[in-house]
């Protein structure tokens, strides 16, 4: 039987809460020789290419991108390859400053409003998805994975021209509908018209992985648990309560986790739209760390925003973390 | 009678509207990109294009180097995400079917790993990079490429392989195979559609970079293709034609890929989607 | 896959070590004379737009027939230019020679990674023009030799002046303000094409108002941009502003207005001489519409005032071809080519004694009388990262354009320019 598959659906179910796995007998650890011993090495060697590539590619970065935020690193510095610590001066400097706390707040208003979007229309989606016939099924599957599959930078330059000032075709479609004070309206001329078609792109972007995984869930479902419901007087809504929601309770959870991680990481989207403007009204945790490392060559300002970024998306995620570290705990 | 002909009716009307919407963006940027100019740039929009022209292709196409962009972004979009499935399918498979210490550490590390946010990691990156001597080269974009996608695909394939049923293994084994074997015949080909989900994410996510190509490679012969869209579209800003024409020859790879991989994909996260 | 993931960090790996051991290459080679030139390559950044392909095509014959060796020029876009510059100059192989603006070189000095050019100073630079050449001093070395100047004009559709009515070329501001009007009301033309950003127009405003972007504050500098005279600057750009669709929260290569202007549908635009080959380049048939005229002043006798743009050629410190570097120099300023350049681009060369190339080039004809009374942005190394996106004096522009009083919108950015201007480098 499949350890996983259960687990997920009975975290902290007594029953599976066993602790550790019983290890190999110890002995057979001194006899390196020994297949029980080779068996034992297995997972590691297996882990092996993985946890280097981790290591090298990314926590070298990672560490790097440390050491740089500790520095005093401007062009004169990178050019000439000067090594100027500075202690926790640049930490200091982004802390004390007005702007940092107030992109924190933007970013996280920013990633609710976009993730709350996505999960709500998006599993509204999976569910109406279970629903259709074969072949109206198809048809929606069509158009949720040419969304899907739209790249980034493409689908971005869609948007500007679908929102363009002149020509665009969605102020001809409000002017036509009776709002004639958006016939030009320019839509990055704002921080909320800029926002609102940066989340619009976004959620265009993200239902789609949401529904069709969700779809993909619900087809799943053992028919047996409808029955029994429907056999106690169940409703739709309650079966729907009683017998969807929990099934697909794990799946939701995890398809948040990582849908909060995408959108705050948000990078092409926002910055190509209007590369955070107006007035760097619209720029997230990522592009403000972009913009005053990069963009303003303060680049070890720029790596201690970076390192900055990470910790609050640690914050933010942090009650999906104990879960999974809880429900693993559970599952051996 | 009349609410369940309703009933039968609400879906697929709600289908359709959204039909329409997701694929209205799409069909723009085609629609766009065939229509002459005197269509594109007209106060009522031409829904349905009725001149067809190729000029916009021909102005996105004609960029320097174009077709070595192209060769570069298909060598490294492929390579990278080869990379991360190999290296994924070995992790993935000791975490969904071997009981081991730190197993919950491993799993936690690369959900951690998950979160990284290379974009504003790219001088550090840059750095390292440079110092040793790999800049404008192909093999540095592929790598980071691969392990901007590793932990996903890890997770993801560890939720497939724990979704093959263990008695087909151990059946194979009572039958005389090795694990190895087993692993071969058996579970590899359940884990085809799963694979290829998963690939998905590699080859949007390596298709696309553009911050780290764009600091590590100034050399336009080691560049890729997002680079090239996105001083197109500086350049031609206001001729919607041409970065439309532009943006369909980016685009067009990858939806095609989709579609193809459509149906596998979708049974493949059914399989998967339980652990999600 | 693995293994080749292997051997790649290993290359790695070996990579690092051996740039660590042969850091001193360079100063070896630096040194090397004509002899090893052969079989080698330079290569050159310039700008887009700067070095007209004509120019480039008979500098490279000459290079590469004088020296053995090969030319690569690699045309560079001004978007994001800074940070690329700035990670090219901490490489090993940079570009060897680039084109650096003049705003932007004494920034680009203070960090070391440009190369001291004194003894090309001496050899061929005794007479170039000196208010010209200063921005390529810092600390009294020369860190560049000058290439050329240029300031904007007005670049105009003669067809679409014609159908309003209009025979002669304003001579005061206020007569170019009322032939826009004109255009306006009697053709369906946009009467002028000017972006929000378009700030090298603003920057020439101001000096024309006899205003400064800095003033310096003890020993530091800071912002002068709620100075009344940037203020009148500012209202100035408005009216003419008013007369253009452009977007406001654009600069001019934002679309390039070159490119807007050639579909022959604007009045006109203030830009570069060499913009009007652009144009051509995109639309055959502008060519016998265009016209140039100086940007007028409040009053006929004072045309005015500009900023006066240029590039500045640089060595790359870290170039292993120093001597190849300053023989490309030396040919590409030479009299023949600085003045084929001054000749094809309508630019002002860095010799006063080349400006007769210029005879009978209606652009730089039209740029003189400006030139003139020209000024730069500040010649300090703080004031590049004012200039970094986002410019914070374009977001004053577009904040007054969309009716922010000039003094309000000043206060809003002052901040951020005092902050980048206190950057230490």
């Amino acid at each position: 039987m499949s350890v996983q598959t259960e687990g997920t659906d009975t975290a902290g179910g007594p029953a599976v809460r066993k602790g550790r796995a019983p290890a190999p007998p110890r002995g057979a650890d001194r006899a390196s020789r020994s297949p029980a011993a080779r068996l034992a090495a297995a997972p590691y060697l297996l882990l092996l290419p993985a946890l280097v590539a981790t290591l090298v590619l990314l926590g070298w970065p990672l560490v790097k991108n440390g050491m740089l935020s500790f520095q005093n690193l401007n062009p004169r510095q990178l050019i000439q390859h000067l090594t100027e610590w500075n202690g926790f001066h640049n930490y200091q400097q982004v802390l004390t400053g007005s702007d940092f706390w107030k992109v924190v707040e933007r970013s996280v208003l920013f990633t609710a409003a976009n993730v709350v979007l996505i999960m709500l229309i998006g599993t509204l989606i999976g569910l109406l998805l279970a629903r259709l016939g074969k072949k109206m099924r198809l048809t929606l599957l069509v158009g949720l994975v040419l969304a899907w599959a739209m790249p980034v930078i493409a689908a971005t330059t869609v948007y500007q021209w679908l929102f363009a000032q002149r020509f665009g075709v969605v102020n001809w479609v409000l002017d036509k509908l009776g709002w004639h004070s958006m016939a030009d309206y320019n839509w990055m001329g704002g921080q909320f018209s800029t926002f609102s078609v940066i989340v619009l792109l976004i959620v265009w972007q993200s239902i789609p992985f949401v529904a069709i995984n969700l779809y993909a869930a619900t087809t799943t479902i053992p028919k047996e648990l409808y029955e029994a419901a429907s056999l106690d007087g169940a409703g739709a809504w309650q079966s729907f309560t009683s017998v969807t929601l929990p099934f697909l309770r794990p799946f939701l959870y995890s398809t948040t986790f990582l849908e909060v991680i995408w959108v705050f990481k948000a990078f092409p989207q926002v910055f190509a739209m209007n590369e955070g403007g107006p007035d760097r009204l619209t720029e997230t945790l990522p592009i403000y760390a972009y913009v005053e490392g990069v963009g303003n060559q303060h680049f070890g300002v720029g790596a201690a925003i970076s390192f900055l970024t990470i910790l609050v998306l640690l914050v933010i995620t942090s009650y999906y973390l104990r879960m999974v570290l809880k429900q693993e705990e559970d599952e051996l | 009678m009349k609410r369940s002909l309703f009933g039968r009716i609400w879906p697929n009307a709600t289908a359709v509207v959204l039909f329409v919407g997701l694929v209205f963006p799409v069909y723009w940027m085609f629609a766009t990109a065939f229509k002459p100019t005197g269509d594109i740039i007209t106060d009522n929009p031409v829904w349905f294009p009725k001149h067809f022209t190729l000029s916009h292709f021909d102005r996105a196409v004609h960029a320097d180097h174009f077709w070595t962009l192209v060769a570069n972004s298909v060598t490294v979009t492929l390579c990278s995400v080869l990379l991360s499935l190999v290296i994924a399918l070995f992790a993935a498979f000791a975490l969904a079917r071997m009981r081991f210490k730190g197993r919950r550490g491993f799993i936690v590390t690369f959900m951690l790993a998950q979160m990284a946010p290379w974009e504003v990691m790219i001088i550090a990156i840059y750095m390292i990079v440079r110092d040793g001597d790999m800049l404008n080269s192909l093999v540095p974009l592929t790598v980071f490429y691969a392990m901007m996608v590793l932990p996903l695909t890890v997770l993801t394939l560890r939720g497939y392989i724990a979704a093959v049923p263990k008695e087909l293994e151990e059946s194979a084994m009572v039958d005389g195979c090795t694990r190895l074997q087993a692993f071969r015949k058996v579970i590899f080909p359940l884990l085809a559609p799963g694979l290829m989900a998963t690939s998905l994410f590699g080859f949007i996510t390596a298709w696309n970079e553009f911050p780290l190509v764009l600091i590590l490679n100034k050399d336009i012969e080691k560049q890729t293709l997002p680079l090239w869209l996105s001083q197109f579209q500086t350049a031609f800003g206001d001729d919607w034609g041409a970065t439309m024409a532009a943006s369909s020859l980016f685009a067009l790879p990858i939806l095609i890929l989709f579609i193809f991989l459509q149906r596998k994909a979708v049974s493949g996260l059914t399989d998967g989607a339980v652990k999600g | 896959m693995k293994r080749k993931l292997a051997s790649a960090i290993v290359i790695a790996g070996m990579m690092v070590s051996v740039a660590a051991c042969g850091g001193n290459d360079g100063n070896d080679s630096k040194d090397a004379g004509p002899s090893s030139w052969k079989g080698q390559t330079l290569t050159v950044w310039t700008m887009d737009g700067s070095a007209p392909p004509q120019w480039s095509k008979d500098v490279q014959a000459a290079f590469e027939k004088k020296t053995g060796a090969k030319l690569k020029f690699e045309i560079q876009k001004w978007d994001g230019i800074q940070q690329k510059i700035t990670t090219a100059l901490s490489e090993d192989t940079p570009p060897d020679v680039l084109e650096v603006g003049n705003t932007q070189t004494p920034a680009y000095a203070s960090t070391g990674g440009l190369a001291d050019l004194g003894d090309l100073k001496q050899s061929i630079g005794a007479d170039w023009t000196a208010s010209v050449s200063k921005s390529s001093v810092y600390d009294g070395k020369q860190y560049a030799a000058p290439w050329y100047f240029a300031n904007r004009v007005v670049i105009y559709n003669k067809k679409i002046w014609a159908k309003a009515g209009i025979n002669s070329t304003p001579k005061t501001r206020d007569e170019f303000l009322k032939d826009l009007d004109t255009i306006g009301k009697k053709t369906d033309a946009e009467p002028i094409y000017l972006p929000g950003q378009n700030w090298y127009f603003l920057d020439g405003l101001i000096v024309g108002q006899g205003g400064d972007l800095v003033k310096k504050q003890g020993d530091k500098y800071v912002s002068n941009l709620a100075d009344p005279k940037v203020a009148a600057a500012m209202e100035i750009y408005k009216k003419y502003a008013a007369y253009s669709k452009a977007p406001k929260d654009k600069d001019e290569a934002t679309p390039q207005q070159a490119t807007v202007f050639a579909k022959g549908k604007t009045g006109a635009f203030i830009g570069m001489g060499w913009e009007a080959a652009t144009a051509i380049q995109a639309n055959k048939s502008i060519e016998k519409d265009l016209g140039y005229f100086t940007i007028p002043g409040a009053t006929a006798d004072k045309p005015e005032g500009v900023f006066l743009g240029g590039s500045n050629l640089a060595v790359a410190q870290n170039s292993k071809k120093q001597s190849l570097a300053k023989e490309f120099l030396k040919i590409a300023l030479s009299d023949q080519y600085e003045g084929e350049l001054a000749k094809l681009s309508g630019v002002i060369p860095n010799k006063t004694s080349l400006e007769s190339n210029l005879k009978g080039n209606a652009a730089a004809e039209a740029a003189a009388p400006g030139a003139a009374v020209g000024g730069t942005t500040p010649l300090i190394p703080e004031w590049a990262a004012v200039e970094n996106t986002p410019n914070p004096i374009k977001s004053y522009m577009t904040a007054v354009l969309n009716g922010k009083a000039p003094a309000a919108a000043a206060k809003d950015v002052e901040g951020e320019i005092n902050q980048r201007l206190a950057q230490q480098n």
